[in-house]
């Protein structure tokens, strides 16, 4: 039924290859932090390795069969960080290290889930207004009394008996989506500009108010529940997103102008915000209080130094968030500045393979919401890695794939399955690899088949 | 679109280009100012997560080392002292959470495999490249000095006068290394407030870290200085008298116990006259005295491979000390020819004194730590004798010499006189420390060398005058046994 197609039995293969790749480099890692940590082998070596390979093989697997065009160097980068994460995670708590690993499996499943249900991006599209309901629900959920938790400072949880979500997580993959549908249909319009004012064409509001009131709700509300990463992540999506849409430079200074504008008065209006300014200024004026973390960051990130102290030779550990906001503090001790650097490009191999899929797919929807959910990516690492660096005020945000937490795990592989789609279709539309009928389809064709006497069998049906 | 795409790329990827940047001056150039930050304590985690190298004795005997530890430490090595008190004052301590002292410090990147050849080798040889000290003290003398010493306050150092290597350095009150070096913190800060606030400063090596006045002791260097003058030969005497006036002042300078006392050169010295001694020094007048001290190394920190020396004085705690110091002062000049007045002296320097008198007139730099050893047993760095002064020449050394074989024989050092006929040379040492109308309080002091026709070993004994004990005796009484018995257990344990 499959007809063969040479293109895409080389880029599972080389996926295969990659794959398995960065589960050798994640495998010795396991085994030298506890050498490092025990100087004896890991208890858990065998349970470890065939979990690896069982979840890397389902997901290769699921890619020949669903997504057999797809581009070859996305799974391999995200195993990598997950890999590199999940060693770090293992090596800082053995209790965070069960949970992540029941996370592990669980978004194996979800990011197979996602390309059997997706199967063509369009399906995602049609479905614009139910995203946006959805992650504005998701986003407002915490907020709701009983329902949400805080924790450090920050309402983003959802507790649904043991189990802890973060919706947020799941919200910008939703209200990417959304933007992607809505700019697909509207850009033009928005882009025209029938308004004048002044020098500047101004969109008819009627176009522009969906997208900016969902945009706004959405920074409104993570703003309320303290949550600055990600109303800054949110924030650049859409000012990208309309930029790309719009091929208008206007909305990108714009975005610039209202970003400079709202960081002022949130400076002005917050203490939390004008403490995590100061505290990026000089961390050590509250070294015993909110100053300890960034603090110990640096000197974590000085213990390293080039070749770092090694797996499980450092004290990562003095970092009260090693395994979550400061996972890259924690890489960067016993990784040194050459594992340190691994990580950064990884992410730009990510965010490259990532936006070549944008620029290659052939239909609006799809080439916007694959730079969305690049960018929901690349920022989000630029953030949280900036942040503990210091290159910018540190807002509380978790690392793509690397650091620990079940929610930012699952979602970033269903990301990362939707991304994947992409570039099956885009292969597809361009004919590097056959179009042929997905599964679904094919379930629908048999029916038609059987309820239309006289059909051939073989014969092509228009589903 | 794709123009819009492109340059996303393109911004973005000046972002990450800022993220190395960042990552790169964090780790590369700041590593240093934050590894070096008083409130960054991971390089000390990280010490002591790694195995440290030993402490070992001439004779073999290891006084330092780290043994894993038991229980749930949090740390893996423990280091312990195997030696407990004996060797604390020349290893020192090392402590999580209060640094480290004497050898555990200065020599620490050898102990931890830090000096840059044993890092190269370590890249190509095993995981652990923990470095040795050697030193030059032999456990035996150093337990024989320590049993010699007693509870009595004060120090004894042996050297060999020819190389300046160390053979036994103790003193007493000495703590424990090991009650320090616990990683019960407030345990460890518990014994160090104990310790730092006990009396007689025992977490300072007495030996080389303190000065006291060395009385008589002394006129070994006056005598060295104006035998290079020619004020005095053997052939000059003194008159017997009780007192003498020196100028600038109407109060007279006595003999030891107001004797009557006089005679020729080698009679005053081994009776150890104050007077003959007083009229040295103010003949050879300010000029002279401070310029030969100074050529002994008095004023300078004694150059012991140990951190935390403190140096001798002619002036005390004057500053500078120099000729103009004595000019308003002749009356101080006259009682310092006898080491009485402003005159302190390290008892690591004054066994330097005896050992040049024994070497020839050199003075050699003295060392505890013979060599430095890599993993694999390679000698990285090996101690060579240096001079470091030679205040006195060869002839003023031998005369110097016959003068102190006479105090051993005749005078004031008989009780060093040592077994087997072995002949040893002395001055001893009575420092007056009371004002007059006060309870005596005096520090007794022996130093020699033997055997004296070719010296081996030099000795410097020196006891507190803080017990009413020690104050009511005599340097050759109290510190010559001591010397004697150290000597004596040398000098045996070579025939057997």
């Amino acid at each position: 039924m499959t007809q063969p197609s040479p293109l895409a039995a080389a880029r599972r293969r080389s996926e295969l290859g990659l794959v398995l790749m960065a589960a050798g480099i994640c495998a010795v890692g396991y085994v030298l932090a506890s050498f490092g940590k025990n100087a004896t082998m890991p208890a858990t070596i065998v349970p470890f390795l065939v979990a690896l390979l069982a979840m890397l093989i389902a997901a290769n697997v699921a890619t020949r069969f669903l997504a057999r065009g797809a581009d070859a160097t996305l799974l391999p980068i995200a195993v990598l960080l997950h890999g590199i994460g999940y060693v770090m995670i293992a090596r800082l708590s053995d209790r965070r290290a069960a949970l992540q690993t029941t996370w592990s499996f669980i978004a194996v499943v979800a990011f197979v889930a996602t390309l059997l249900l997706v199967q063509r991006p369009p399906d995602l599209a049609r479905y614009k207004w139910t995203f946006l309901f959805l992650g504005a629900g998701a986003l407002m959920a915490p907020l709701v009394p009983g329902l949400g938790t805080s924790v450090g400072g920050a309402r983003i949880w959802v507790s649904i008996g043991p189990i802890h979500i973060q919706p947020g997580e799941f919200a910008k993959i939703a209200l990417a989506l959304f933007f992607a549908a809505y700019l697909a249909d509207t850009r033009e319009l928005i882009a025209a500009g029938t308004r004048k004012l002044g020098p500047l064409r101004i969109p008819e509001m009627r176009y522009l108010l969906p997208i900016t009131g969902a945009w706004a709700f959405a920074v409104a509300v993570m703003v309320a529940e303290k949550d600055l990463g990600s109303a800054l992540l949110f924030f650049t999506l859409f000012t990208v997103m309309m930029w790309v849409a719009t091929e208008r430079a206007v909305f990108l200074v714009l975005g610039v102008l209202l970003f400079a504008i709202a960081a002022y008065i949130a400076w002005r209006l917050f203490p939390v915000v004008r403490l995590r300014v100061d505290l990026w200024r000089n961390p050590w004026i509250q070294y015993e209080g909110k100053g300890y973390q960034p603090a110990q960051a640096m000197y974590a990130f000085a213990n390293g130094g080039v070749g770092g102290t090694g797996l499980g030779l450092g004290s990562p550990n003095k970092i009260p968030a090693a395994s979550t906001d400061y996972v890259y503090a924690a890489i960067g001790e016993e990784m040194g500045l050459v594992g340190a650097t691994a990580i950064i490009i990884a992410f730009l191999l990510l965010l490259g393979a990532g936006l070549r899929i944008a620029v290659r797919a052939e239909r609006a929807f799809e080439k916007l919401l694959a730079t969305g959910l690049t960018t929901i990516i690349a920022m989000q690492a630029f953030i949280i890695i900036g942040g503990v660096l210091r290159l910018i005020p540190l807002t509380g945000i978790t690392l793509p794939f690397v650091s620990y937490g079940g929610s930012s795990l699952l979602s970033n592989y269903v990301l990362l399955a939707i991304l994947l789609r992409i570039s099956d279709s885009g292969a597809r539309q361009r004919g590097d690899v056959p179009d042929e009928l997905t599964i679904s389809e094919r379930l629908e064709a048999r029916r038609l088949r059987r309820a239309t006497p006289g059909a051939q069998p073989g014969e092509q049906v228009d589903a | 679109m794709n123009g819009q795409i492109r340059k996303l790329v393109a911004g973005l990827l000046v972002l990450y280009v800022l993220l190395f940047a960042a990552l790169n001056f964090t780790q590369v150039v700041r590593k240093d100012a934050l590894n070096e930050d008083p409130k960054n304590n991971r390089q000390t985690i990280r010490d002591f997560n790694r195995p440290r190298g030993e402490i070992v004795t001439a004779d073999g005997v290891v006084v330092a080392q780290s043994v894993a530890s038991v229980g749930d430490d949090q740390y893996k090595y423990q280091r312990t002292y195997p030696s407990g008190d004996l060797f604390s004052g020349v290893t020192g301590y090392y402590t999580y959470a209060f640094g480290s002292t004497q050898l555990e410090r200065t020599q620490s990147d050898v102990l931890m495999g830090d000096t840059p050849s044993q890092k190269v080798q370590s890249v190509f040889g095993g995981s652990v490249n923990t470095g040795k000290v050697q030193l030059t003290l032999r456990a035996d003398v150093q337990q024989a000095a320590a049993d010699a010493l007693g509870t009595h306050e004060g120090s004894v150092v042996v050297m060999d006068p020819t190389t300046g290597a160390i053979i036994a350095m103790v003193s007493y009150p000495r703590y424990d290394a090991n009650a320090v070096a616990t990683h019960d913190t407030k345990q460890a800060e518990d014994v160090l407030n104990f310790l730092g606030a006990y009396p007689g400063k025992p977490l300072l090596n007495n030996a080389y870290q303190e000065n006291y006045m060395p009385g008589s002791s002394f006129k070994i260097i006056t005598t060295g200085i104006a035998l290079e003058d020619g004020v005095a030969t053997l052939d000059r005497t003194w008159p017997n008298e009780t007192e003498w006036v020196p100028p600038q002042t109407n109060d007279p300078i006595q003999n030891y116990s107001g004797h009557v006392c006089g005679g020729a050169m080698a009679e005053v010295f081994y009776r150890s006259c104050n007077i003959p001694f007083a009229q040295l020094a103010s003949e050879l007048g300010p000029e002279k005295m401070s310029n030969g001290v100074r050529a002994w190394g008095i004023g300078e920190k004694v150059p012991i491979d140990l951190p935390g020396a403190a140096s001798s004085s002619f002036c005390g705690n004057v500053s500078p000390c120099d000729a103009s110091f004595f000019t308003r002062q002749l009356p101080l000049l006259a009682i310092g020819g006898f080491g009485q007045g402003n005159t302190l002296m390290v008892p690591l320097q004054m066994c330097m004194v005896a050992s040049t008198v024994a070497n020839g007139g050199r003075m050699m730099k003295p060392y505890v730590v013979d060599a430095t050893l890599d993993h694999g047993g390679k000698v990285l760095q090996r101690s060579s004798p240096t001079v470091w002064k030679t205040p006195i020449g060869a002839g003023t050394a031998a005369t110097l010499n016959t003068l102190m074989v006479g105090v051993v024989n005749k005078g004031t050092g008989k009780p060093m006189q040592l077994a087997n006929g072995v002949q040893a040379a002395a001055k001893t040492g009575t420092a007056q420390l009371n004002a007059t109308g006060q309870p005596q309080r005096s520090h007794a002091w022996i130093v020699g060398f033997a055997p004296a026709a070719a010296p081996r070993y030099a000795i410097a004994v020196m006891l507190k005058g803080t017990t009413d004990e020690i104050s009511a005796g005599t340097g050759g009484r109290l510190a010559g046994p001591i010397a004697k018995q150290v000597l004596d257990f040398l000098f045996v344990s070579e025939q057997q």
